[in-house]
């Protein structure tokens, strides 16, 4: 994931186009710069020893790594991962953006993304965890301070199958990747988890998924959370609910790492699922990855505004696997639930019977 | 050049600029042809339009529409510099006429998308270029695009019934009705389309749109050489079938198409000649069998009548032209000499010279396109990062075209001439061009809507 991009991966664009009809942001903003093929050529520039002016500094750091071009491309350019290389490239020189720079001090000083001084286990409603355990829940910085609901509920129902948390998580290192600056959290992480003697690591966030997959030494297996609970669904004995929710593939689950079918699975054991428009490799981004939410917040919104209005008629209940897509979706004005907050509603002990809608 | 970017700024806001990294994102289209503008705008109406042009024309500024930037031949390159107008947000579906067969749309809406709102009530607009998932229909007509089905169903030309354009003084103009047909005057809307933007900005334009078929089959043959697979074609055409699509892919194409998807149900053991037929089952059924008669010399002929399955195979046919670096990722396609035409008999002989063109230049080519309409798509394919290479390039696909004129064909079929094939106008026109130079001189006496384009 180090070192510059190839120019020659880069050459390979015959700027087709193809890329156009589907890069959400691109879809937003209607400047060539904006699609991967203008990202591409910019990237190609800046190698080539250009210098960076707005638009393309604006270029590079509006991609959401969302992956879709990548998907399409005839000539299989992986589109994102240059655009990481380029904006490294351009860290490497200095050009840290203002939300860049905040963030890589935030982390430094806090351990997290969000800057929270508060303990990282505040969320935490067990009395105890085991030092060692076969697994450990790398629950990552915003399912721990905003969706503590949603990190309590997980663990709960998770630790019973043998699995804990680290007693000091930091963040996964996935934000300073992406936005191309490296990440010193990784080592501290990996102390942590070598502790524990887990072999396993799973994770209910797409960004911290596959910084842990991808991007930490292969020392361990690193499962989604719907991953575990699909291997897990006998053990949960879960009831049905009569109603109908979608889902929504966050990109670095699904298309970044072809995990498709287990959420769908947890789902289906519990409730009908109705596909949103485009679903599994051909999902619209939710317009949260890759920085853009904290650098382009508006641009992020109106890409969720957008992925909202693939939902299925007659279904609001939008269930995800990543608490940015849920984060965004929501702020949207979407109605996005956590696959554990199902679950939660599915569980033997839970009163509230069926018929009901899940909240959070 | 006085700097024109507050004028441009007072037109339309932030939809113009004259940065660099943008400029330089607009300096190329899907050909090799290179040059920046000095301005990018993005207008997103038939005023706008009119008042940039008006603006260019005082001062003398060239101005070059654009739609998506996929063509082929340079055609969207402000090679003089100028003003780039980027009309791909003008999107707008702005009419759906069904009674009359038509619908009423802005340049930039993409084909796909025109064809995903029509299909709901049963009808299409039939041109198909391998681009229409990205493409612009106003790029469509500027270049008279084509596809797959135009064999039946006829060119971009063939479903234009009006266009709104800004000429070169700024005017706003008609060039036809909502009239199916009409016996009144000049034909300028056969005259905008194909114009490649030298003659004036489409800003809206009326299409007319046809009924969806009931029903597909696709005839899939495996010929010995292609030279049987045009005579099976002449023969089928000669049996009085229309094909929805009539497509030769050559051997090396039919490798690299199974690289981009190994489930593909073809033959690979010659070159393919794929027909499709549509109508209702009953027609298609009959004229299936009628093909596989004529294809008496195949190696194996296959029918296939599942929606999935022939979706599946004209999707990988679409993209065929920009994969082949699936085939050696040190490989790119070079569009060059990529869009030759002949008539149809001669399609056999412009294999033929292809091949051996190709094999004295030592570049490895596929060999695809649209036989039914005798336009062939060589692509040559070198590493791009080696000169030598280029320069075998780009002698062969000169020598290609020149073969084509030979045989009494065109340097182009479909993807237009820009500036990647200029310099044939002369050779392929003779006095013709005169009559185009002298169109272009009282259309644009100031020579400002997209200079350099078309030998012009
Ligand atoms: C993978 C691939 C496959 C392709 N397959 C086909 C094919 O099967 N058949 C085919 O015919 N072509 C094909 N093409 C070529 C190209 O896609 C078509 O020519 C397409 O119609 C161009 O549309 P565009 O919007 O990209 O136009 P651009 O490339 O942006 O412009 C093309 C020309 O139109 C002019 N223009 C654009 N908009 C306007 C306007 N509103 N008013 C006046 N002039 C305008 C431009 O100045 C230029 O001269 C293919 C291209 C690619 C990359
Ligand atoms: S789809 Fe791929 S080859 Fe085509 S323009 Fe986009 S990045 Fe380039
Ligand atoms: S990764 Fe997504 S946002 Fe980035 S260029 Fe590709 S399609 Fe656009």
């Amino acid at each position: 994931m180090t070192g510059k991009p190839d120019i020659r991966e880069i050459l390979k664009c015959v700027r087709c186009g193809t890329c156009r009809s589907v890069c959400p942001v691109f879809r937003e903003l209607g400047w060539e710069s904006t699609s991967a093929r203008g990202r591409l050529m910019i990237a190609g520039h800046l190698l080539d020893g250009g210098l960076p002016d707005e638009a393309a500094l604006a270029s590079l750091r509006s991609c959401t790594t969302c992956g879709i071009c990548k998907e399409i491309c005839p000539a299989e350019i992986n589109s994102p991962q240059l655009i990481e290389g380029a904006r490294r490239a351009i860290s490497g020189r200095g050009l840290l953006s203002e939300a860049q720079l905040k963030l890589k001090t935030r982390i430094q000083a806090t351990g997290n993304s969000l800057g929270e001084a508060q303990d990282r286990l505040a969320w935490m409603t067990e009395k105890e965890i085991p030092d060692r355990a076969k697994a450990v829940y790398f629950a990552g910085c915003l399912n721990s301070y905003r969706y503590p609901q949603v990190t309590a509920r997980t663990l709960s129902i998770i630790k019973p199958l043998g699995v804990t948390v680290l007693k000091n998580e930091r963040c996964c290192g996935s934000p300073l990747l992406r936005t191309g600056i490296a990440a010193e959290t990784i080592d501290h992480n990996l102390e942590q988890i070598r502790a524990t003697g887990a072999e396993t690591v799973i994770t209910g966030c797409a960004g911290c998924y596959t910084t842990l997959k991808n991007d930490y030494p292969p020392e361990f297996e690193v499962l989604s959370l719907s991953e575990f609970l699909e291997e897990h669904i006998s053990d949960l004995k879960l009831k049905s609910l009569d109603i109908t929710v979608t889902y929504h593939d966050p990109c670095h689950m699904g298309r970044h790492n072809r995990i498709f079918d287990p959420p769908r699975r947890v789902i289906e054991a519990i409730c009908n699922l109705e596909e949103m428009k485009w679903s599994r490799e051909e999902a619209r981004c939710c317009g949260g990855g890759g920085g853009v939410r904290s650098g382009y917040p508006d641009l992020s919104l109106r890409m969720a505004r957008r992925r909202l209005e693939d939902l299925p008629s007659n279904v609001e209940t939008i269930v995800t696997t990543c608490p940015l897509c849920m984060k965004n979706l929501n702020d949207a004005g979407g109605m996005a639930i956590d696959l554990i907050d199902l679950v939660a509603q599915a569980l033997p002990e839970h009163a509230s019977g069926s018929g009901s809608s899940p909240g959070h | 050049m006085m700097n024109l970017i507050d004028d441009l700024r007072r037109l339309v806001g932030d939809r113009a600029t004259d940065s660099s990294s943008e400029r330089l994102c607009y300096s190329r289209d899907a050909s090799q042809v290179r040059g920046l503008p000095d301005y990018v705008v993005r207008p997103l109406n038939a005023i706008e339009v009119s008042e940039i042009v008006r603006l260019a024309g005082r001062l003398g500024v060239p101005v070059t529409p654009r739609g998506a930037g996929t063509g082929l031949a340079g055609g969207a390159v402000p090679i003089k510099g100028g003003i780039l107008l980027d009309l791909s947000g003008m999107d707008r579906m702005l009419e759906l006429d069904l009674d009359d067969l038509q619908v009423q749309i802005e340049p930039g809406v993409i084909p796909e998308r025109l064809n995903w709102a029509l299909k709901e009530h049963g009808f299409f607009f039939p041109p198909d270029p391998g681009s229409s998932a990205m493409c612009t229909i106003g790029g469509m007509i500027a270049n008279n695009a084509s596809g797959m089905r135009c064999v039946k169903y006829g060119t971009t030309r063939d479903h234009v019934l009006d266009l709104e354009v800004v000429m070169a003084d700024g005017r706003v103009i008609h060039t036809g009705s909502r009239m199916l047909k009409s016996s009144a005057g000049y034909d300028l809307t056969r005259l905008m389309v194909g114009s490649e933007g030298t003659l004036g900005i489409i800003t809206a334009a009326r299409l007319r749109i046809t009924p969806l078929p009931r029903a597909r089959r696709l005839i899939a043959a495996s010929f010995p050489t292609a030279e049987a697979g045009a005579r099976a074609v002449i023969e089928a055409f000669s049996a009085g079938i229309v094909p929805s699509a009539c497509e030769i892919l050559d051997r090396t194409t039919l490798m690299v198409l199974s690289k981009c998807n190994p489930n593909l149900a073809l033959p690979m053991d010659g070159d393919l000649i794929l027909f499709e037929v549509d109508g209702s089952e009953q027609s298609t059924a009959e004229e299936a069998e009628q093909i596989e008669r004529a294809c008496s010399a195949a190696i194996s002929v296959r029918i296939a009548t599942g929606k999935e399955e022939m979706e599946e195979i004209w999707a990988a046919r679409r993209l065929v032209g920009a994969a082949v670096s699936r085939l050696d990722p040190n490989l790119s396609r070079v569009y060059l000499g990529e869009d030759v035409g002949v008539p149809i008999s001669q399609i056999p002989t412009l294999i033929a010279r292809v091949e051996r063109i190709a094999e004295e230049a030592g570049i490895p080519a596929m060999k695809y396109g649209h036989i039914g309409d005798g336009n062939l798509h060589a692509a040559l394919f070198i590493d791009i990062t080696d000169e030598d290479r280029w320069g075998a390039l780009e002698r062969a696909a000169d020598r290609i075209h020149l073969a084509a004129l030979d045989l009494g064909g065109t340097v182009s079929a479909e993807h237009g001439i820009g500036l990647a094939r200029a310099r044939y106008m002369e050779r392929q026109w003779g006095e013709g061009l005169d009559l185009m130079r002298s169109i272009k001189r009282a259309i644009d006496p100031q020579g400002i809507l997209n200079p350099g384009k078309l030998g012009l």
